[in-house]
C-alpha cells in the first residue's frame, strides 16, 4: 500500500491513511481525492542542481537511469538529481544503488520541484557489499503544493558503513523513509536529518533500523524547526532481533516549535529482543531557551539576531556531522537560507 | 546497609505465587455466556434502578458493534466471550451486613492474603500504626467495607458501587461514564454492560481523607471474569490516597479481568492512586493459565490545579493491557505516573500512560521502569500530547527497561504530539541488561546470585517504590523479588 502503487493502478484505496499506524501523522488517503494524470516525459532544460560532482545522474518526471553501480574497490562521488518538472501530474521512479566490496560512494542527492502540485514517489534500493561505505546527503526542495514520498531500503553487508543526512523544507505532504537492514558484524549506521518548515508545510522523517547480527552500531540525530502552521513528524524505530548481542544504538530527536500553531509529532521506538544491548533514545520538543536569548541580548545582540543565531546553532549539530566537505558547506548555506527566509 | 539487609530478608522469604489457593465456598452463578438476559440478571441481582439497567443495555448494544483491538504487542488465543461466567457471588449474602455475618471462609481467605478486615485487628497493632479502610471485592460482589462509620463522620462516602447506585444516585449519574465514556474502547464497553461491583468514593470539599482507602480484589470462581468498576470523586480542595490490590487462584484456564477506574478531580483536589497488581501470572514454565488483565483507568483533572498521581506495581497477570491516563483539563493541573512492570516466565505486558494536556500551565511526569526476564515481553506504550490551548505545559518522561536473559523482550513505544510553541516536552529512554560488573561486585561481597539480582533490581526501581505508601512499598519490594525468582542462572 503505497503512493507508487496508487499511481500505477489508479486505485485510491492503495493510499496509506491515518488508520495505518505507521502513517497516522501523514495521511494521504484523506488528502488525495483524485489521482492526477501520469507525468509526461520532459526534455526541456532543468537548470543546475544544488550539488556539483564529476558524475551526475538525472531523473526527470520519473524517467532516467535505473541503476548506479560502483564496482568493488572503487571510490566515486555522484550527484543524483530527481526532478519533477510538470504541474499537476503524478509519477514514480525506482533506482538501485549497488556498492561492491570495499567500494566507496558519496551520493549527493537532490529532489527538485520545478513545478507545483505534483505527486511523486521515488524508491531507492541500496545494497552495500562487505566493507563498502556510502555517504548519502539528501536535499529535498519540493514545491509547497507537492505531495512526495522518498523511500530508501538499505541492505548492508558485514563491515559496511552507511551515513545519511536528510535536509528538507517539507511540502504539502511529504514523507522521507529509510529502512535499513543492519547485519551487525562491525557494520555502522548513522542516520541524521533536519526539517525546517514554515507556512503550512509538512515533513515526515521515518526510519527503521533492524539489527539482525552481533556488534552493530547505530547513531541517529534528527532536528526540526517548525513555525507558522507547519507540521513536523519524526518516527524512528530501532529493532534488535534475537541474537543481535553487543548492539549499540542511540537515537535523538529534538525539535523547536517557533509559533503557536505549529505542530511536532514524534514516535521514537525501541523494540528489543535480546539482553546484551545498549540502546537509548532522547526526545525533546519545546521553544527556544529564553534564558539563552536574554544572555545574548544582555551582551548587546538584538533579539531577532539572537534567536536566529540560537536556531542556527541548534540545527548546526546535524550539519557538522556531514563528512563530505563540499556538501557540508552547501548544507550550512541551505540552513541559513531556510531560517532566514521570510524574516 | 539497612536496604541490603531488607532485601536479603525479602529474598529469604521467596516463595512461589503464594496467593494461588482456592476458597471452596458455595457460590451463585449466572448462567455462562453473555446476552441481554445476563445484563438484566446482573442488574436485577444488584437491585438497580431502571436508569442503570438502561445504561447497561445501551453499553451492551454498543459492545456488540465494536471489534476487539489487536494493536498491543501481546498475543493470546481468541477469547470466547460466551464461555465465561459474568456473575459469581458467594451465596448466603443478602445486602450490606456486619462483619460477623460474612462467611467465615471468606474471612479466612482475606486473613491468608494478609488483608485486615476486622477494624479492631487493624487497631490492635503498634500505637500510631497506619490504618486503612478496605473494600473487599470477592468475584462479583463486595463482601465487606470497613471503617465506613468513621469515614462518614467526616463526610467521606466509601462503599461498594452497587450500594452507591442505590443510595447516592445523583452522584453516580453525574459522574459515571463521564471520564471513560461507555464506548471508549472494547473492554471498557464490555465492563459498562456487565460490571458487578467495585468501589465508590466521594470526598467532600476541603476534606482530607483521614485514612488510606483501599480495595482488595479477589477472583475465586472458576471460568469467571471479574468486571469491577471504581469511581472516585475528589471535590474541591480535598485529598485522598487510594490503594488497590488483587490476586487470583492458580488455574490452567485463562480468566478475564476487565476493569474500569474513573477518577474525577475538581479544583485544588488531589488523588493518589496506587496499585499493586499480583494476579496469577500463569505457569512460569508452560505459560498455561493466568489472568488477562485488560483495564481502562483514567483520571480527569477537571478544574484548576487538580492533581493526580498514579503509581503501579505490575507483577502478575498472564497479559497486562493497561494505560492509566490523565486528562489535564484544568489550568495548572498536574498528573504523575510511576510504574514498575515486571514480567517473567511467559508473561506479556503492554502498559504505559497517556498525558493529555488541555489546560494552560499543566504539568506531567512519567517514570516507568520495565523489567523483563524469562521468555516474557514488556512494552511501554505512552502518549504525551499538548493541545494549542495548553500553553506553558511541561512533561518529563523517563522510561528505562532492564533485560534479564536472552529470550525476553523489552519495547518502548512513546508517542509525542506537541501542538503549541510554548510547551516543553522531554523524553528519555534506555534499555540495558543487568550489569555483569555490578552483579560481580555484589557476589564478591557474599551475596548469592538471586539476592544480588534482587538488590540491583530494587535499586533500578527505587524511584517508583518511593512513591508508594510505606506499608505497600515494603510489600511491593518483596513482590518484585519474588516475581524474578529463578530468572538468573
Amino acid at each position: 500500500m503505497t503512493l507508487a502503487t496508487a499511481i500505477a493502478t489508479g486505485d485510491l484505496t492503495q493510499l496509506p491513511s491515518r488508520r495505518d499506524e505507521d502513517w497516522r501523522w501523514t495521511d494521504l488517503r484523506g488528502l488525495i481525492r483524485v489521482l492526477p494524470a501520469a507525468s509526461p516525459a520532459f526534455d526541456g532544460d532543468v537548470g543546475a542542481g544544488p550539488f556539483a560532482a564529476d558524475e551526475t545522474v538525472t531523473i526527470v518526471n520519473g524517467h532516467g537511469p535505473a541503476a548506479i553501480a560502483i564496482p568493488a574497490g572503487e571510490a566515486r562521488t555522484v550527484a543524483l538529481r530527481v526532478v519533477a518538472a510538470t504541474d499537476g501530474t503524478a509519477h514514480a521512479a525506482r533506482l538501485s544503488v549497488t556498492l561492491g566490496q570495499g567500494a566507496r560512494l558519496t551520493l549527493l542527492e537532490s529532489h527538485e520541484g520545478r513545478a507545483a502540485s505534483y505527486l511523486t514517489q521515488t524508491d531507492l534500493d541500496v545494497s552495500l557489499g562487505e566493507d563498502a561505505a556510502l555517504e548519502r546527503i539528501v536535499l529535498v526542495a519540493d514545491h509547497a503544493e507537492a505531495v512526495t514520498i522518498v523511500d530508501a531500503a538499505v541492505t548492508l553487508a558485514a563491515g559496511a558503513s552507511f551515513d545519511q543526512t536528510i535536509l528538507t523544507a517539507g511540502a504539502r505532504r511529504q514523507r522521507i523513509e529509510t529502512r535499513v537492514s543492519h547485519p551487525g558484524q562491525g557494520a555502522a549506521v548513522r542516520l541524521d536529518g533536519a526539517y525546517l518548515l514554515r507556512d503550512q508545510r509538512h515533513a515526515d522523517l521515518t526510519t527503521v533500523v533492524t539489527h539482525a547480527g552481533r556488534d552493530g552500531t547505530t547513531s541517529q540525530l534528527t532536528k526540526g524547526v517548525v513555525r507558522d502552521q507547519a507540521r513536523g513528524v519524526f518516527q524512528g524505530r530501532i529493532v534488535v532481533e534475537r541474537g543481535a548481542d553487543g548492539t549499540e544504538a542511540r537515537m535523538g530527536h529534538h525539535a523547536l516549535i517557533l509559533s503557536d500553531r505549529a505542530e511536532v509529532d514524534a514516535k521514537p521506538e525501541l523494540l528489543i529482543f535480546t539482553d546484551d544491548v545498549q540502546c537509548a533514545h532522547g526526545n525533546t520538543v519545546g521553544a527556544l531557551d529564553e534564558a539563552a536569548i536574554f544572555y545574548a541580548r544582555q551582551r548587546g545582540m538584538p533579539e531577532d539576531v539572537a534567536r536566529a543565531m540560537l536556531t542556527e546553532a541548534f540545527v548546526g549539530e546535524v550539519v557538522e556531522r556531514i563528512e563530505h566537505e563540499g556538501a557540508r558547506e552547501i548544507a550550512r548555506a541551505w540552513v541559513s537560507q531556510q531560517l532566514g527566509a521570510g524574516e | 546497609m539497612a536496604a541490603v539487609k531488607e532485601t536479603v530478608a525479602a529474598v529469604a522469604d521467596l516463595e512461589k505465587y503464594q496467593h494461588g489457593f482456592v476458597t471452596d465456598i458455595e457460590q451463585d452463578f449466572a448462567p455462562k455466556g453473555l446476552s441481554t438476559d445476563i445484563v438484566r440478571f446482573i442488574s436485577a441481582k444488584k437491585n438497580e434502578p431502571e436508569w442503570m439497567l438502561a445504561w447497561r443495555l445501551e453499553a451492551y448494544e454498543r459492545w456488540l458493534a465494536l471489534e476487539e483491538p489487536d494493536w498491543a504487542k501481546v498475543n493470546y488465543p481468541k477469547i470466547d466471550y460466551q464461555d465465561s461466567y459474568y456473575y459469581a457471588a458467594p451465596s448466603r449474602k443478602a445486602g450490606p451486613m456486619s462483619l460477623d455475618e460474612v462467611d467465615p471462609d471468606i474471612l479466612e481467605t482475606y486473613k491468608k492474603l494478609g488483608i485486615p478486615l476486622r477494624e479492631q485487628e487493624v487497631l490492635a497493632g503498634v500505637q500510631g500504626a497506619p490504618r486503612y479502610a478496605v473494600d473487599a471485592v470477592f468475584d462479583s460482589v463486595s463482601v465487606v467495607t470497613t471503617f465506613k462509620k468513621e469515614l462518614a463522620a467526616v463526610g467521606v462516602i466509601f462503599c461498594p458501587i452497587s450500594e452507591a447506585i442505590r443510595e447516592h444516585p445523583e452522584l453516580v449519574r453525574k459522574y459515571l461514564g463521564s471520564v471513560v465514556p461507555v464506548s471508549d474502547n472494547y473492554f471498557a464497553c464490555l465492563n459498562s454492560a456487565v460490571f458487578s461491583d467495585g468501589s465508590f468514593v466521594y470526598i467532600p470539599p476541603g476534606v482530607r481523607c483521614p485514612m488510606e482507602l483501599s480495595t482488595y480484589f479477589r477472583i475465586n470462581a472458576k471460568d469467571s471474569g471479574q468486571f469491577e468498576r471504581t469511581l472516585i470523586i475528589a471535590d474541591k480542595g480535598s485529598y485522598c490516597s487510594y490503594l488497590e490490590g488483587c490476586t487470583a487462584p492458580m488455574r490452567d484456564e485463562n480468566q478475564l479481568h476487565a476493569a474500569v477506574v474513573e477518577l474525577v478531580i475538581l479544583e485544588d483536589a488531589e488523588i493518589k492512586y496506587s496499585t499493586v497488581q499480583n494476579w496469577y501470572p500463569g505457569d512460569p514454565v508452560t505459560g498455561k493459565g493466568g489472568i488477562y488483565n485488560f483495564v481502562t483507568k483514567r483520571a480527569d483533572c477537571r478544574e484548576a490545579r487538580a492533581k493526580v498521581s498514579w503509581t503501579q506495581v505490575e507483577t502478575g497477570s498472564a497479559i497486562t493491557w493497561k494505560y492509566p491516563s490523565c486528562v489535564l483539563r484544568g489550568d495548572g493541573s498536574s498528573g504523575e505516573f510511576y510504574s514498575i512492570a515486571v514480567t517473567n516466565g511467559h508473561q506479556q505486558a503492554d502498559t504505559g500512560t497517556k498525558m493529555i494536556h488541555l489546560g494552560a500551565n499543566t504539568k506531567s511526569r512519567i517514570i516507568s521502569k520495565g523489567i523483563s526476564a524469562g521468555k516474557s515481553s514488556n512494552t511501554y506504550r505512552g502518549l504525551v500530547s499538548a493541545h494549542p490551548k495548553a500553553v506553558g505545559s511541561r512533561n518529563f518522561t523517563q522510561c528505562d527497561s532492564l533485560l534479564i536473559g536472552k529470550d525476553c523482550a523489552a519495547h518502548t513505544v512513546p508517542y509525542i504530539e506537541a501542538r503549541n510553541g510554548q510547551s516543553v516536552f522531554e523524553h528519555e529512554a534506555t534499555t540495558t541488561r543487568l550489569s555483569d560488573d555490578q552483579l560481580f561486585y555484589c557476589q564478591q561481597r557474599g551475596l548469592d546470585t538471586e539476592s544480588a539480582v534482587a538488590l540491583l533490581v530494587n535499586g533500578f526501581v527505587r524511584e517508583v517504590l518511593q512513591e508508594l505508601p510505606m506499608e505497600f512499598a515494603v510489600e511491593a519490594q518483596k513482590l518484585v523479588a519474588i516475581s524474578l525468582e529463578g530468572s538468573v542462572g
